[in-house]
Order: structure tokens, then C-alpha cells, then sequence
């Protein structure tokens, strides 16, 4: 089939707009993974761009001996892989059922969830109630409340929706429950979604430092992210520095100090490359024609 | 679900058990005790009778700093804290802010499962925590244990006394001396290739500024660093015996005979803006003052691409620039100049530093610690002249051999020697000095320099012993103003602060004229006056008379 | 056994059955959704007293049962604060911006990407285009200060050869400039991450559509028009109502990093800012939940006319 000249040019933009985003994209990414490469005290004298200066490993060999990193990268993996699962497995079956217009109090329900989205007990509650159910300071912590997403729920639903009747339907008259019908014809149906909030939800899981930070004190449970955002943290200049007199801004300094930003950067690209990792091997299944292809067998 | 639990719970279990053998047969295989401590600890067991000895029994409390940015080190893990957990049998376990310090305390405390010691800013929060009852008082402990008493002294132990007249806090980087860096670091190269002209008077920094700016167009005349730090410096330079802080964002009150005033009408804070106004538009002053991220700032000094540096503490990046540029260039480098000042004034009575002889901040023991008074005894330890040395230079032996007279260390050859050794080993332990001693910290390390050739110092030091240290002034009856977040002086507190930081941006940056700077700072008084601030004012100069009540001044 | 159970309920549909009757009738249905449901009702409801902090002066040593309760103080304190209307006016400006064009720009990124033939050209950029959502608002926004700067600053100095400008421009000083710099910024950040979801949308599109309406001579655009918009629409609904929902949370992080300077308070201070630096930072708990209560009621209001609105196309959320 021959393309229009109209469509030539269409495509020639779309190319170009997206090679020059990408490169917009990249850029800071590829600085920060140069800045990691780099000798910590010649990278303060800036005007590091797409190539190592003073080429070292030694940020890294930090990183590494660091045993609380290391455990810290365990622990986050443990959480995404466990999390990502129990979450993403338990929000399908719940947005199954709220996705039939039979279910009775389907409407109620709704708004119930919704409400969620809006109104929260804020943290002390919360965190009373973490801590009667014997979930403070556990692995669990970071796996268990977050469990049913409302929001994953409604983006499923509206996926769910979409696949055309008849086939659940001849699947019934086939013999299948309810049950049957999600896990048989619906879920095989649904590899686009399921990869998209998989992924949603194992970049929620990985980058979150909030919940370990409030829910767990011992430093030997806390995921890779938490620790990042403490070491960036000292690269903010705090309120409280303004509330200081000259001397003791000077200790403080001091003790911030420490970090370089090289080797907050290499704690970073630690940190992120393996969340990085999972969207390209996801994409295979957003290949076009899944719905299709199950139509006509 | 719960097995998954216990193997965690196990692990760390597993954990904490290998660190207290590994700890138990490093105290075994050691031998040296110095006789120092010896000398300390059984002076007071003996006059006390029943006080605690460190090193007898094992000692493990939690520690938790109330800092987003702060990460406790693993204890035992660096040479300083391993010789302590061999030798005095102490382990402590970080109790982490995960990035989140002030949800995570306030978590704690709903729960009433509060660390064993806190390390934080003195003020409101400690005084609500005291207000509860969840701290432990240190009234019965200062008597047998020598160190606190000795080195900050009655009255910065008065000092830090709260309202019902006990001692709650122990402070960090206490001192009964001078110290700090704040002042003005200088370009030594361009400074020189100037002809080195006087930086006496305001005016004479004025001249350099432009001239700076003809030759070199590349360099910042004045870099004031981060959120126009260093313009707060400055006010130092109109005023005799002025420090920064009057009319620095944590005071915003100006001692004018009895009382504290408004700081938007005073006369030197004023002229200060003016000034800085006049700097801002003739482009001879940082143009990114309000936005530059810190390593921004760190860039151009380090890159020798600023000449004149004022900053509260500009000797940290000063150090590293010089001796980058030195490298390079023997020429090059920084140098320190005393303290600009207006014509007219007395430049021997310019501070552009302040300091408090309470220090920086504190650790709080709280209830929930089985035994504070054994924690009070390490910290007392920690903050004596032993445990100064090992936290800050390591165990004996490595940088340091013996001491003298005076207890200061006698520093080997391997401490000018080794600085990359030296130095890595004090980045290991910097984060947990905790109860450091200014006075025994900063003049052990003079007397130390003071025996080096004149090329063998530190840069850093040297400019600490000919100028900083005599230009910081000391605002101890100026702590504790601020009322707590939640009050309503609180509130206003709160308010007035948003007008001071908008009125003080917009004179610098959108001032036009002398004028504009001045009705910018008169519609600031009058928000101010509006949201409350006579009322603010007032709260600060009665806290301010009973500082100096407690002080006797 | 259930297929039984499922037959035998076809035949007494014409009987009308009772409500407890149809229940029971699906109760492998009701199975799926209560238990969520109660774990929704245990990690959100049980907590939700929490709200009533608004109506107390809350202190964390005496707890919900010590603090004195003092009605609706907080409220008159926050619509009376002088700062209100100035927050709720940057709020609706922000978020309506970020809305008109944070929101269709990941649309647009997953058409784009949609017509792209080359595989590994299409999944590089895929790929790299997500990379930003991973880096923190720390780093961006100090790469945004330093490109911005005007000392050697990327874009100044871009300007400037460019002869557009004569002196380097201030940025992040300047008022005007600050909305732009946000969105920019934000849309950059997340625009590809937002456009994974359109893309899954894309993938359930019948190529077979494509194949017969270029037959019939369509061009790209067209297509587009006529095929895959359409297609994607349920989910496009979705995402809007939610958005608008959202509309008061205006951004926190990026504003309190890019907006740090204080000449620009008056155009970026918005709602979860002004609640963190007024209440969350002082221990004003009860500030912050009485404003945080308002943001909440206002969001529900709009969610529901949103949704209201979005019921005429068939996709509604409830």
C-alpha cells in the first residue's frame, strides 16, 4: 500500500517530535548516570555534560560496601515483586465484579470506594490503626494496606468494560461461572491492562519512601528509596538551617557535608536502573489485535 | 504472612547478636585503657558512691535524630564507634527519620513508644515533650558525672534549664569561647591582579565590586550564596556591635534600649537593603541569590569564579577551592579579610558571625529508656576529653598518642601525613558527634597547629585563629525567642515571617531606587503590625528578660 | 453445580424474586467484591474519626479523647486568613493549566508513538520517555534552576546567541514566568509515564479498522480521528473525571522546589503548600485537617459534576 505524500510528511514530524523528546527525556537521566561516574571533588567544579571527566568507580564502591544499601535493595525488591502481585491480583477480581451492571449495590459500592479517594483519616489515625493490627514495623506494612487500589480498580473496570459481551456471555452458556468467566476469558483478554497497572503499581511500590518512613523504625527494613530521600535530603537547605546562628550553621554543614553529590547520584542510579528494567519487557504486551485474534477463533 | 514476619524479626535478632559477640571479644582482646579515663571514672564512682561505670555492664539504647537529611551511621561500623562498643560495651541502635523527621516523631509520640534519646533543635518541640512528662530530668545525675558540669559550665547549664527549673537538655558544640566562620572570603588571585586595594569600609567593597565586574566578566563580584544568605551578613557591616541575627529571619526583633522593635523600621537593616538593592541592580551581586541551588554557589567558589564570598560559613567551600586553585596556580587561592564596616564606624566592634555559648542543639533522654542514668553517663563520657578525642580522631594510637598536660592529644605524624586517611576517618564519625565540646575540640586542634610551620597549616584554621574567631559575637541571651508553631504568637510568628522573606526579596530584586527599597520595608511594617506583630514583639522581649535574669547580665 | 445453580435462575427471573433472593443468586459476584470492600471499610473508614481533628484543638500528648473541642474555629481562621483568596485563585489557575495541557499531551505522545512502524525506534523511545517520572523533584528541579540560571544558563545563553535577548532573563524571579516553568516542567516529567495507559488503551484497537478505512482513502490524520479516538474514549473519560476531581491538588513538591523564591509566593502558593508551611510545619494538625477537610468537600463536588457531565457519553464511574 502506497502512502500519501500528506501522510509522509505526517510521519516525518511524528519522528522528529519524538526524537527530539526523547532526547529532552534523556539528557538529565544521562547526566545524572555521568555525574555517578565522576570523581566526587571534580564534579563540584560543574560543566559536567555527556562524558566523565575524571573517570571512577569509587561512588559506586561506596554504594556497595554500604550494607544498609544493599539490604535496603533487597527489601525493595521483596516489597515490589510481593506487593506488586497480591495488589494487582486481589484489584482485578474486585474490579471484575464491580465492572457487571447485574451486581447488586454496585452503584453504592462505587460511591463508597470513591469517597476513599477523598477522604482520608489523615496520619495519626492511620497509624494507630497499623499499629493495634501488629503492623508497625513489619515487612508487611508496605504490603497489606495498600493492597486494593480504588483507583487501579476503576482503570480496570473501564478496561473490563470494554471486551465485547458475547464473549462472556457464549462462555457462560458454556458452562462457566462467574469466576470461570475472569479467569478463563477475561484475564487472557486483558494483557495491555494488566501490564500497565502491573507496572503503575511496581513504580508505586519501588518509589515509595513515605509509608517505610512513618511505619518502620528499624533501619535494617527500610527499602533503597527511603534512604535515598534522606541522603537527598541534605542536598535541601533546611528551614531549621535559617533559625541558626553562624556557628552552629557551620556544624551542621559540616555533617550534610559528607555526601557528595556524586555519590548521591550513584546511590540514585542504584536506586532506579532496576525499576527501569521492568517497562521494556512489559511491552510486548501492548502488541495490537489481543481482542481480535481471540474473536475470530 | 506472619512467618515472613518472624523471619525478618529473626534476621535482625541474628544480627544483633553477632554485633554484641564481635562486641564482647573486641573488649576481650584489648588491652589498653588510658589512664585518663581511669582517673575519670573512678574519681566519681568514688564520690558518688552508686555511679553508673561505663564498660561494666552492656549499655544499648536507641538514638533517634529529629533531621530529615540525617542518617545515623551504623553503629560499630566505623573506628571511632567500634572502639567504643568493645571498650565501653555500648551499643547504640539508630532509630531512622527516613527522610519524614517531623511525621515520624509526631507518630512516635501518639504511640508513647519514643526513642531512648532524641537529638534535635532546642525549643518548642523539646518544651512540649518536657510539658508531657516524657523526659528524663538531669538534675541528679550532673554531680557524679564530671564532664557536662566542667566544660559548658554553671551558667549554659542555667541557660538550658526549662521552665520548671531542671535540666532536661544536653547540648552539642557547647562553648564558653568564640567560634564560628562567618565573614568574607576573597579571590586571592583577582584580588592581587588588582593591586590588592583596601576592603576596609563598605565603600571601598563597593569600588572592588565595579571594578571586578570591568575586568572580569566572567566572575561574580559577590557571591552571597544560597537564599541571599550572605546579604543577612552584611547588616554586620553598618552597625557597630550588631550582630546578623537581630534582623535575621529566626529574630526579626531589634534591641533597642529595654525592649525588642520592629525590624522593618530599623535604621541598619534598612540601609543594609539598600545597599544590597544598589549591588543587585548594578549586577555586581549574585543575580541568582534566590535560586541557586547550593552547588551552585559551591561551583563558582571552587572554580575561583566569584571574588568576594559572605557567607555565614564560607570557609567549608573556601577550603576546597584553595586548595584546588593553589594547585593549579600558586597565586591563586582564598584568602579572609577582616570584616568590611561603614565609614566611620570602629572595625574592631564589626561581628558578622554569631555564636551562643548553648551551641547548636541537643539530646533529650526519654522515659522510655530503661536506664538514663547510664545513658546520661556515656553521653557525659562522650562529651569528656576522651571520648571527644576518639569520636573525633579515633582511638588512640592511629592519629594521636597520648595526651598532655592539659588532656589535649599529642597528634602523630600520620595526622598531617595521612590526610586522606585522617580525613576519611572523620567523615565516618562526623555524624555522630552528638555532644561535641567546642572548647576542648577547637583548642586542642590550635595548640596542635600552633607547633606547625607556617606552611604546614591549615588553611582553614589559620583563618579561624587571625580573624573569625574574634569576629563572632555571642547571642546566648538571644535564644529561645521563638514561641511554639501552635501558639498564638506562634501564628503570627508564622505570618511576619512570610512579609519579612517577600519584603526582603522584592527590595533586593524589584526595587528600582533607594525609595522603593524603603516603601517596600514601610508596607511590610504596616502587614505586619496587621497580623499581630506588636504582640510578637512583646513575647520576644519577655523571653529575652528572663535570659538575661538567668544569665545575671 | 453452578451451572445448575446459574440455569435454574434464568427460568425464575419472570417471578420477580426478592432482593435477598437475586443476592444469594450471585453470590460468587458478591464474593469478589465484599471482601475488598471490607478491607476498604477496615484501612479507610476505621481511620476516617481522624477528620473530626478539624473540630478540636488537637495536641498529640492528649490525643483525640483530651483535646478540647472548639467547633468551627479553624475554618473561620483559614477563610479568614489573608492569604486565601490569593491560594485558592493560584490553585484553580495551576491546576486548570496543568489540566488543559497536562492532560492531553500523554494522549498525544501515545498516538504519536502509535504511528511510529520502526519497532526498536518506537520502543527506545517508549522507553526513555518515562525516564524523568523516576527522578526526584530534588534533582529536577536543580537541573530546571541551573538551565534557567542566569549565570551560564542553557537557555539564557541559547537566547542570547540566538539575538533575542540582550541581557539574561531571571527566570525564577520574575512572577510571570513561574506558571509556564511549572507546567513545562510537569509535563515533561510525567508525560510519558501518563501515556502507558493509552497506549494499553491503543493496543485493544481492531487493526483491521485501520486496514479498511485507508482502503476507503483515509489519511493518517483522519484515522486517527475517526478510529482510535473513539476507541480510546472510555478510558480518556475516565481520566478526566478523575482529574478533575484532582483539580485542587495543584502540585506540592515541584512548587515548593521551583517556587522556593519568595517574590513568587504570590503566584505559586497554592492550597497543600500554604497547609504544609501554616499547619503541617508549625504542628497546626488541626489547621491542616480543617483545610485539608474543605480541599476534600470541593473535590467531591466537582468529582461529582464531572461525573454528571460524563454520564451522557456512557462513562460515568457510577
Amino acid at each position: 500500500m502506497k502512502q500519501s505524500a500528506g501522510d509522509r510528511t505526517l510521519l516525518f514530524i511524528v519522528y522528529a517530535l519524538l526524537a527530539l523528546m526523547a532526547f529532552f527525556s534523556f539528557y538529565p537521566f544521562w547526566n545524572a548516570a555521568v555525574i555517578s561516574f565522576n570523581n566526587g571533588t571534580d564534579t563540584m567544579r560543574g560543566g559536567i555534560t555527556f562524558w566523565p571527566r575524571s573517570f571512577t568507580l569509587e561512588n559506586y564502591a561506596v554504594v556497595f560496601e554500604d550494607s544498609r544499601l544493599i539490604n535496603g535493595f533487597v527489601i525493595s525488591v521483596l516489597r515490589t515483586v510481593i506487593g506488586t502481585l497480591l495488589s494487582i491480583g486481589a484489584t482485578a477480581i474486585f474490579a471484575y465484579g464491580m465492572s457487571k451492571s447485574e451486581l447488586i449495590g454496585r452503584k453504592g459500592y462505587m460511591v463508597f470506594c470513591i469517597i476513599t479517594m477523598y477522604f482520608s483519616g489523615g496520619l495519626i489515625p492511620t497509624f494507630l490503626l497499623i499499629r493495634s493490627l501488629d503492623l508497625f514495623n513489619s515487612f508487611w506494612v508496605m504490603v497489606i494496606p495498600g493492597l486494593i487500589s480504588v483507583w487501579n480498580m476503576i482503570i480496570f473496570r473501564t478496561f473490563f468494560k470494554g471486551i465485547p459481551a458475547g464473549l462472556e456471555e457464549s462462555a457462560k452458556i458454556d458452562g462457566c461461572s462467574n469466576w470461570g468467566v475472569l479467569f478463563r476469558i477475561v484475564l487472557p483478554l486483558s494483557g495491555p491492562v494488566i501490564a500497565t497497572l502491573s507496572l503503575f503499581t511496581a513504580v508505586y511500590h519501588w518509589n515509595d519512601w513515605f509509608t517505610p518512613s512513618i511505619y518502620i523504625s528499624n533501619a535494617d527494613l527500610l527499602p533503597i528509596q527511603t534512604k535515598l530521600q534522606q541522603i537527598l535530603n541534605s542536598n535541601i537547605m533546611s528551614e531549621q538551617m535559617a533559625q541558626m546562628d553562624s556557628a552552629a550553621q557551620g556544624r551542621m554543614g559540616r555533617m550534610k557535608a559528607v555526601t557528595t553529590k556524586s555519590l548521591s547520584m550513584a546511590t540514585m542510579m542504584v536506586a532506579t536502573i532496576p525499576i527501569l528494567c521492568v517497562y521494556p519487557f512489559l511491552q510486548k504486551y501492548f502488541v495490537k489485535g489481543v481482542l481480535v485474534g481471540s474473536l475470530k477463533e | 504472612m506472619k512467618n515472613g514476619k518472624k523471619a525478618f524479626g529473626f534476621g535482625s535478632a541474628l544480627l544483633a547478636l553477632t554485633l554484641a559477640m564481635t562486641g564482647c571479644t573486641g573488649g576481650g582482646g584489648s588491652s589498653t585503657v588510658s589512664g585518663e579515663a581511669k582517673g575519670g571514672e573512678g574519681g566519681t564512682a568514688e564520690a558518688a558512691g552508686n555511679a553508673y561505670v561505663l564498660g561494666e555492664q552492656p549499655l544499648e539504647f536507641s538514638f533517634y535524630g529529629h533531621y530529615d537529611w540525617y542518617t545515623m551511621p551504623n553503629w560499630g561500623e566505623d573506628k571511632a564507634s567500634e572502639w567504643i562498643e568493645a571498650n565501653k560495651k555500648v551499643n547504640v541502635v539508630p532509630i531512622s527519620s527516613g527522610g519524614n523527621a517531623k511525621q515520624k516523631l509526631s507518630t512516635m509520640i501518639v504511640s508513647g513508644e519514643l526513642p531512648d534519646v532524641i537529638w534535635t533543635e532546642r525549643g518548642a518541640d523539646v518544651e512540649s515533650l518536657r510539658k508531657a512528662g516524657a523526659l528524663v530530668p538531669f538534675d541528679d545525675y550532673l554531680d557524679k558525672y564530671p564532664n557536662l558540669k566542667k566544660w559548658a559550665g554553671q551558667e549554659t547549664i542555667d541557660m538550658l534549664r526549662s521552665e520548671d527549673g531542671k535540666l532536661y537538655q544536653f547540648p552539642n558544640w557547647y562553648t564558653t569561647q568564640p567560634n564560628g566562620n562567618a565573614g568574607y572570603l576573597v579571590n586571592k588571585k583577582i584580588y592581587n591582579d588588582l593591586g590588592a586595594p583596601s576592603l576596609e569600609t563598605t565603600d571601598d567593597l563597593y569600588d572592588y565590586l565595579v571594578q571586578v565586574k570591568d575586568k572580569y566578566p566572567d566572575v561574580v563580584p559577590l557571591e552571597v550564596g544560597q537564599s541571599a544568605g550572605g546579604v543577612d551578613i552584611m547588616t554586620s557591616a553598618f552597625a557597630e556591635n550588631r550582630p546578623y541575627q537581630y534582623s535575621s529571619l529566626s529574630m526579626k526583633a531589634i534591641p533597642s534600649g529595654d525592649t525588642l522593635t520592629s525590624v522593618f523600621t530599623d535604621d541598619v537593616f534598612r540601609e543594609t537593603l539598600v545597599y544590597a538593592n544598589r549591588l543587585y541592580r548594578e549586577k555586581l551581586m549574585s543575580q541568582d541569590a534566590f535560586t541557586q541551588p547550593l552547588e551552585q554557589v559551591e561551583q563558582k567558589i571552587i572554580t575561583g569564579k566569584a571574588a568576594v564570598y559572605v557567607a555565614s560559613s564560607p570557609t567549608e567551600f573556601g577550603a576546597i577551592g584553595n586548595s584546588i586553585l593553589s594547585e593549579e596556580d600558586p597565586e591563586a587561592g582564598y584568602i579572609m579579610v577582616w570584616p568590611v564596616h561603614k565609614e566611620g564606624l570602629d572595625k574592631n566592634k564589626i561581628f558578622p558571625g554569631t555564636y551562643n555559648q548553648l551551641g547548636w542543639n541537643v539530646s533529650v533522654i526519654t522515659k522510655s529508656a530503661k536506664d538514663p542514668e547510664a545513658i546520661f553517663a556515656f553521653l557525659d563520657w562522650l562529651t569528656g576529653p576522651e571520648g571527644q578525642r576518639i569520636s573525633m580522631w579515633g582511638p588512640e594510637g592511629l592519629y594521636w598518642d597520648g595526651v598532655d598536660e592539659e588532656e589535649a592529644p599529642k597528634f602523630t605524624e600520620a595526622f598531617t601525613t595521612d590526610t586522606k586517611g585522617r580525613d576519611e576517618l572523620m567523615n565516618s564519625t562526623v555524624n555522630l558527634q552528638w555532644v561535641g565540646n567546642t572548647v576542648y575540640v577547637d583548642n586542642s586542634k590550635m595548640k596542635f597547629e600552633s607547633t606547625l610551620p607556617e606552611d604546614k597549616k591549615s588553611w582553614e584554621t589559620k583563618w579561624q585563629s587571625e580573624i573569625t574567631w574574634k569576629t563572632q559575637y555571642d547571642t546566648t541571651e538571644f535564644v529561645n525567642l521563638n514561641p511554639a508553631g501552635d501558639s498564638s504568637e506562634g501564628i503570627i510568628e508564622q505570618s511576619v515571617g512570610e512579609i519579612y522573606e517577600k519584603a526582603k526579596a522584592q527590595a533586593i530584586l524589584n526595587a528600582g531606587s533607594e525609595e522603593e527599597v524603603l516603601a517596600i520595608l514601610d508596607q511590610a511594617e504596616k502587614d505586619a503590625q496587621q497580623v499581630g506583630y506588636a504582640q510578637l514583639l512583646e513575647y520576644k522581649t519577655q523571653k529575652w528578660k528572663e535570659n538575661l535574669e538567668k544569665l545575671g547580665r | 453445580m453452578q451451572n445448575t445453580t446459574h440455569r435454574v435462575s434464568i427460568e425464575k427471573t419472570k417471578a420477580k424474586p426478592s432482593l435477598l433472593k437475586r443476592f444469594g443468586r450471585q453470590w460468587d459476584l458478591q464474593l469478589m467484591v465484599l471482601p475488598p470492600l471490607l478491607f476498604i471499610f477496615v484501612f479507610s473508614y476505621i481511620p476516617m474519626y481522624g477528620v473530626l481533628m478539624a473540630f478540636q484543638d488537637y495536641s498529640l500528648f492528649e490525643g483525640f479523647a483530651g483535646s478540647p473541642w472548639v467547633g468551627f474555629k479553624h475554618f473561620e481562621m483559614f477563610f479568614g486568613a489573608p492569604e486565601f483568596w490569593t491560594v485558592i485563585r493560584n490553585t484553580v489557575v495551576i491546576s486548570l493549566l496543568k489540566l488543559l495541557i497536562g492532560f492531553p499531551a500523554p494522549i498525544i505522545l501515545a498516538l504519536l508513538l502509535n504511528e511510529v512502524r520502526n519497532r526498536v525506534f518506537k520502543k527506545v523511545v517508549q522507553t526513555i520517555s518515562y525516564l524523568p517520572h523516576f527522578l526526584s523533584w530534588v534533582i529536577v528541579s536543580g537541573f530546571v534552576m541551573s538551565m534557567l540560571s542566569t549565570e551560564n544558563g542553557s537557555v539564557n545563553m541559547l537566547l542570547q546567541n540566538l539575538n533575542l535577548i540582550k541581557e539574561p532573563i531571571n527566570f525564577l524571579s520574575l512572577p510571570e514566568y513561574f506558571w509556564t516553568i511549572l507546567v513545562t516542567t510537569g509535563v515533561w516529567k510525567e508525560i510519558g509515564f501518563a501515556s502507558i495507559v493509552y497506549l494499553a488503551a491503543i493496543a485493544g484497537v481492531d487493526p483491521h479498522m485501520h486496514e479498511a478505512a485507508a482502503m476507503d482513502g483515509a489519511g493518517k490524520l483522519r484515522q486517527i480521528f475517526s478510529i482510535t479516538l473513539p476507541a480510546i474514549m472510555p478510558v480518556v473519560i475516565v481520566f478526566l473525571i478523575l482529574a478533575i476531581g484532582n483539580l485542587l491538588s495543584a502540585g506540592f513538591e515541584d512548587i515548593l522546589l521551583l517556587g522556593s523564591n519568595p517574590v513568587l509566593r504570590d503566584v505559586g502558593d497554592v492550597l497543600d503548600t500554604y497547609v504544609y508551611r501554616t499547619g503541617i510545619q508549625n504542628n497546626r494538625y488541626s489547621y491542616a485537617t480543617a483545610a485539608g477537610l474543605f480541599k476534600s468537600l470541593l473535590g467531591v463536588l466537582l468529582l461529582v459534576g464531572a461525573n454528571y457531565a460524563a454520564r451522557k457519553s456512557g462513562n460515568s464511574l457510577w
